[in-house]
């Protein structure tokens, strides 16, 4: 097929392109990744018991809203990284504000507790399964977003596949929010960024190769 | 540049809206950019002109993700880099035959008559084997037996867009296969 042909051929019958497609289709990928997500950790782990207490305290809150808010900003942040030479402007720096505050928060609640209690405030009860569980929630995540992204024209494949990840391992981890009993800051600052970051670096490596497109 | 980028700008969007003559004046000028950019970079033993059709095959089927905020030459010039590394990264052999010699087959295959049509129909059948099965449906019903895009495109549930670029694959796989029989295309 010589080009003009091609040329001639990709532009018959051209139907209309509605603005935001890119968008809706990684808010899809990522809702329906998010839909698995939460049937992952209630058939696993349940939500925790006291929910309906827990909701009326503003730690439940800053775990789920950390997480939450964290996603949703990488979600922008991936379908920038969807287009090519789309610009990223200050929205990657945007995203690491939520990990500053609970950071802050973190270091403020550790300085002010006793000594004796700062072994309890890091390592929590749960601090050796916190990571691992956002991995395995966030793992359907990942695929929403990876399903996604690979449909549009990612050009950066490594940013895009760490975004990706990161992106589903925040939002997992807000998934994990609702089954977590835990209560202190610095847990959430180490574990649930650490659950985060083992996704991030998973979408990294997996993503280079499973965005690539033709 | 300066002239360029709001022309091209201007044909893109009207493209978007669905615009089919406007569209095309783009992928017209656009194929001329884009072999400027493969003269000056196609390494030996990739195809300059493959490179440029697989932009343009691109630049169609992911044109959603255009933002009308956003240069459209650059744009374009990322994914037309994009190809480039990957031709690159999927190593050079699939790059390499044109498809030009698979639609010179299609093209005696019309204009031959009786004996030598059907001799030429068996020998499509052939080449054809080692294609997925729905490409090749897709070339014979599109080639053969003359059906349009559009109607092709509802007989398999795809759409328009993807039914071209099966097409026009298969078609350049087959050449492969003509040019030199040892290594057919398998992109």
């Amino acid at each position: 097929m010589n080009t003009d042909d091609l040329i001639a051929s990709l532009s018959a019958d051209l139907p209309r392109i509605a603005p935001g497609a890119a968008a809706r289709r990684v808010a899809l990928g990522l809702g329906l990744g998010a839909l698995g997500s939460a049937v992952v950790m209630l058939a696993w782990l349940g939500p925790r018991p006291d929910l309906a207490q827990a909701v009326a305290t503003p730690m439940f809150w800053m775990k789920f809203g950390y997480a939450a808010i964290t996603g949703l900003i990488l979600a922008l942040l991936l379908t920038r990284l969807s287009k090519p030479a789309a610009r990223l402007g200050a929205l990657a720096a945007v995203a690491a504000i939520p990990f500053a505050i609970v950071v802050a928060m973190a270091l403020m609640r550790y300085a002010q507790a006793p000594s004796e209690a700062h072994r309890a405030m890091l390592m929590g009860h749960s601090s050796m399964l916190c990571p691992w569980r956002i991995v395995a929630i966030g793992l359907p995540l990942l695929v929403g977003a990876v399903w996604a992204v690979r449909g549009l024209a990612p050009t950066r494949l490594w940013a895009a596949g760490m975004t990706a990840g990161a992106c589903a391992g925040a939002l997992g981890a807000a998934v994990y929010a609702i089954a977590c009993n835990e209560t202190s800051a610095p847990f959430l600052a180490i574990w649930y960024t650490l659950g985060m970051a083992l996704v991030a670096a998973l979408g990294a490596v997996a993503g280079s190769r499973l965005l690539r497109w033709r | 540049m300066d002239e360029i980028e709001p022309r091209l700008k201007g044909l893109m969007l009207a493209g978007l809206a669905g615009e089919a003559g406007p569209y095309r004046r783009l992928l017209d000028e656009l194929s001329g950019l884009l072999r400027a950019y493969y003269g000056r970079r196609c390494p030996p033993g990739l195809d300059a002109e493959d490179l440029v059709q697989e932009t343009l095959i691109a630049v169609h089927t992911r044109r959603a993700t255009y933002d009308a905020g956003q240069p459209f030459t650059a744009w374009a010039y990322a994914i037309a880099r994009y190809k480039l590394i990957d031709a690159l990264r999927r190593g050079r052999s699939h790059l390499r035959a044109p498809a030009e010699e698979a639609d010179a087959l299609f093209a005696s295959l019309g204009a031959a008559g009786g004996a030598e049509a059907a001799m030429a129909a068996r020998d499509l059948e052939r080449v054809m084997a080692d294609l997925p099965a729905r490409t090749r449906q897709l070339i014979r019903e599109t080639k053969v037996e003359g059906l349009s895009t559009r109607e092709a495109a509802e007989n398999h549930g795809m759409t328009e867009s993807a039914v071209k670029v099966a097409i026009h694959r298969g078609l350049k796989a087959l050449g492969g296969r003509y040019a030199d029989p040892g290594q057919g295309g398998s992109g």
